[in-house]
């Protein structure tokens, strides 16, 4: 059965006056995967909570099944067959998968065998691999949003939205996801999905529609686009050399040693990791999840602490080092930008300004007993400037950052503190496109800058783009150099892999 | 009176306690990784055999001629062939050719000599005594003196595994005046002092035992340069270009290093077992059931890991003027030409001495500078 299932007319969203979305019309078709794809910042996730219900129209009007509808809340939307995945799913991890899928759905009198089982055949019928006795705490991330998807569809879901969903899936995960959205489709669900792997949007998509800036640029079928003309479409200009482009022919001669790693522990983590870091230098650190890369630099920074007994040792320079807390590790000029930046990175009801200024404050051993206000204008501006984040002003609040521009303001965070080692953890993950370019070049330039600097990404074309050199982690430890002359994507996975 | 322990010696002491309980800081048996510039590659094996010889031990050259000190035999390399020389009585344990053309050598590490000639029956001047016990190295200074170094006070110079084992710090660097037959100590209380360079006013001197590179100065001032190497550092000659070729005859192992700390266990290793099953560093495998080995990754799927815990290694690093390694060429642990102990540079090639096949080797320094791009 065909048709549209979901339209939106000219639907405009504005908070405090400034537009998040403009008159931008869509349609969505029955079993249809449909990719909404667009800059941090273009009105990607503020169209699909219109449609969620979390948030409601300033103007405009949405139809589902050809029906004018006012959804006032995410369970009016259910009740009208759209669900939302959201990136940070909504289970509750201390219960079982069964008692996840029928939370709210509950009868007067509830046996737990019956509920086991009635989860256990309707799971079954989605080809789904998840015991429904199975903690949902305990599942992988894949597991767990079987089991988000799982809930959509007992809940008559006729529509799904996905924000996300392969941001946190590494990529034997990946193929399961896409298998089951396939599989949705076959059905006849209509799938909505955002994402910043543009690979995945013209490999699973049917059709794509790229919004810049709040407003809707093109609609059109997956097979008419490439990344090069998505990329130009999402921010107005040619990208794809800079982001895709690719292996390097020149690399950075490395400077002094600026770090050394000597057969760390943590276990199971890290297993006697053991690496250098040179000033002057981008390292690239690649590996699959699971490899101990965020852990073992987590360490050498003092967020995490190495094994007690025989737990290796960190040289800064020629210096043993041992952080008991990350403000010891900033204060000796080591900076570690979160990949968990939402968790990690910033306080998130604080202003831009003020979460900069924290990071400024970590630098000082005392402390301060007296805070300026002014100073905190004054650098916060600085760096807003310096890192183009975009906000409606410097005091705007962090959460109503695009992920792009929330990245800027953690990376601005360490910067400040003038680190002479940089460790960047996933420093594009759900960044787009046009905010990956920036934080690319912010980078290249710290290590012209003479900064040691470290980039831990599970993604490859990064990697390569990026490093001078290219360590390549598995389980725990470091077990390959190649130099970014030397190194191919087959080489990397094969070092990775075996 | 006896004078009371400091509050800072004592925290030190409790710190060196708990240090040792918990094996961290100077208790740590942790060993730097081979990365960056020390990355590992197999240069050394697809290097050119020239020969294999009885005891290959040193080179030198003067510029026109190659010299090879093999046993007891000293040895000119001419069209990568080997040409006796002469033979002395004793073995020579080091070899350097002076700015004058002139050739030093070391007899069995115990006496230096140089010669006007490398033919000439009587030598032009002769120096032995105290602190001559285990001399491994001489380097010309700019001047004409000598630089010599003495591993240790106690061992022989083919005694260094015991040296090690026995945590020697006996090692010296000896300035040898031809002119005046004059012999100053520039430093003592070296862990092994194996190879020196002379820079200004002064020598490199690679202190084996503490894995680094010194900067003696004239007056006996001491400056590390180069620090937590994961090898065992020895010679060091003049590289073209500016800085040095640097030679490193085993690598460290977390073994090894475990085994450094533990005083009785060496103690009765070094009493109850033959030296060749020493959990010590070796210049070569010798592929036999009993060597001690190390549990680890060497090989997965085939292919041998490049920071596999050697037993032996080949090891050549170049540095540059400021001593920092700018390349380095391996001969890993699945490779063969182990245990390189001399590396000179001689008409745009490089030899080096594999003293654990006991072959002599020849690289291409223009191929070397197109692989490294240095």
């Amino acid at each position: 059965m065909s048709g549209i299932v979901l339209s939106l007319e000219k639907a405009t969203k504005r908070y405090s006056g400034v537009a998040a979305i403009e008159d931008i019309d869509f349609e969505l078709e029955r079993g249809e995967i449909h990719a909404i794809l667009g800059e941090n910042g273009a009105g990607k996730s503020t169209l699909t909570k219109v449609m969620a219900g979390v948030v409601q129209l300033t103007s405009g009007c949405l139809k589902i099944d050809g029906r004018e509808v006012s959804l006032r809340s995410p369970l009016d939307a259910r009740h009208n067959g759209i669900a939302m995945v959201f990136q940070e799913n909504s289970l509750v991890p201390t219960m079982t998968v069964a008692q996840n899928l029928f939370l709210g759905r509950e009868r007067f009198y509830n046996r737990l065998s019956g509920v086991n089982i009635a989860a256990q055949q309707f799971l079954q019928s989605l080809n789904f691999d998840v015991s429904p006795t199975a903690m949902v705490g305990t599942l992988g991330a894949a597991r767990q949003q079987m089991v988000e998807i799982a809930r959509s569809v007992l809940h008559k879901a006729k529509v799904i939205i996905f924000d996300e969903p392969t941001a946190t899936l590494t990529p034997e995960e990946r193929k399961y996801f896409f298998a089951l959205v396939r599989d949705l489709k076959r059905r006849g669900v209509s799938i909505i999905f955002i994402s910043h792997a543009l690979e995945e949007a013209l490999n699973l998509a049917d059709r794509v529609t790229i919004l810049r800036d709040g407003k809707w640029i093109v609609t059109d079928g997956a097979a008419n686009f490439d990344q090069a003309r998505i990329v130009r479409a999402m921010v107005g200009r040619d990208l794809s050399a800079t982001l895709y482009g690719h292996k390097k022919t020149s690399v950075r001669r490395p400077g002094a040693r600026a770090l050394t790693i000597q057969n760390l522990k943590m276990a199971p983590a890290v297993k006697s990791n053991s690496m250098s870091i040179f000033a002057g230098q981008v390292t690239g650190v690649f590996g699959l999840v699971g490899a101990g890369r965020t852990e073992t630099f987590k360490i050498v920074s003092g967020v995490m602490k190495r094994d007690l007994f025989h737990g290796g040792e960190i040289f800064l320079g020629d210096r043993p080092v041992r952080f008991r807390v990350p403000s010891q590790a900033v204060r000796s000029g080591i900076a570690y930008i979160t990949e968990d930046r939402k968790i990690e990175g910033f306080f998130q009801t604080s202003s831009i300004a003020r979460n900069i200024y924290l990071g400024l404050l970590a630098k000082f051993a005392e402390g301060r007993s007296l805070l300026s206000r002014r100073e905190q204008a004054r650098s916060g501006g600085d760096w807003v400037k310096k890192l183009n984040i975009r906000a409606i002003s410097d005091e705007a609040k962090v959460v109503e950052l695009s992920g792009g521009n929330q990245q800027k303001v953690v990376i601005a965070k360490s910067l400040i503190q003038d680190p002479d080692i940089i460790i960047f953890d996933e420093p594009t993950r759900g960044v787009d496109v046009g905010a990956i370019a920036e934080i690319h070049d912010l980078i290249n330039k710290l290590a012209d800058d003479g900064k040691a600097v470290v980039v831990i990404s599970s993604y490859l074309p990064e990697v390569m783009g990026l490093s001078d050199r290219i360590l390549v982690s598995r389980q725990g430890k470091v077990i390959e150099e190649f130099s970014a002359r030397d190194a191919t994507e087959e080489k990397i996975m094969f070092a990775a892999i075996h | 009176m006896r004078k009371p322990l400091g509050e800072e010696m004592t925290l030190a002491a409790v710190r060196d306690f708990i240090d040792g309980l918990v094996g961290r800081g100077a208790a740590s048996i942790a060993v730097p990784s081979m990365d960056g510039a020390l990355k590992p590659n197999s240069a050394l094996d697809r290097a050119e055999v020239l020969f294999e010889c009885a005891a290959p031990q040193d080179l030198a050259t003067d510029g026109q001629s190659l010299f090879l000190a093999d046993g007891a035999a000293l040895v000119r390399i001419v069209e990568g062939r080997a040409v006796v020389v002469r033979e002395f009585d004793e073995p020579i344990t080091a070899l350097a050719c002076l700015p004058d053309c002139t050739l030093a050598l070391a007899l069995a590490g115990t006496e230096v000599h140089v010669f006007a000639r490398p033919d000439d029956e009587t030598p032009a001047a002769s120096f032995s005594g105290a602190g001559m016990t285990s001399i491994n190295a001489l380097s010309p200074a700019a001047d004409g003196a000598l630089y010599a170094t003495s591993g240790s006070a106690v061992h022989g110079v083919e005694e260094w595994v015991r040296d090690l084992m026995a945590r020697g710090r006996t090692g010296c660097v000896l300035r040898l005046d031809v002119a005046s037959r004059k012999v100053s100590k520039l430093a003592d209380r070296l862990e092994y002092a194996f190879g020196a360079a002379a820079t200004n006013g002064g020598a490199l001197v690679a202190e084996t035992w503490r894995h680094r590179l010194v900067a003696i100065g004239a007056d006996g001032g001491r400056r590390i340069v180069l620090n937590h190497l994961p090898s065992y550092p020895s010679r060091l000659t003049a590289a073209s270009g500016g800085g040095w070729w640097m030679t490193a005859f085993a690598c460290r192992t977390q073994l090894v290093e475990f085994v450094l700390r533990e005083p009785e266990f060496r103690r009765r290793m070094m009493a109850e077992i033959d030296p060749d099953h020493w959990i010590a560093p070796r210049l070569v495998s010798s592929r036999s059931t009993l060597e001690p080995i190390q549990g680890a990754h060497v090989t997965m799927m085939g292919v041998v890991k490049p920071w596999a815990p050697p037993r032996s290694y080949g090891l050549i690093v170049r540095l540059n003027a400021a001593a920092e390694p700018v390349f380095s060429l391996h001969s890993r642990a699945d490779g063969e030409n182990h245990g390189i102990v001399s590396a000179v540079e001689h008409q745009g090639f490089l030899y080096a001495v594999a003293k654990g096949p006991r072959r002599v080797l020849r690289l291409s320094c223009e191929h070397l500078a197109e692989e490294f791009g240095a």
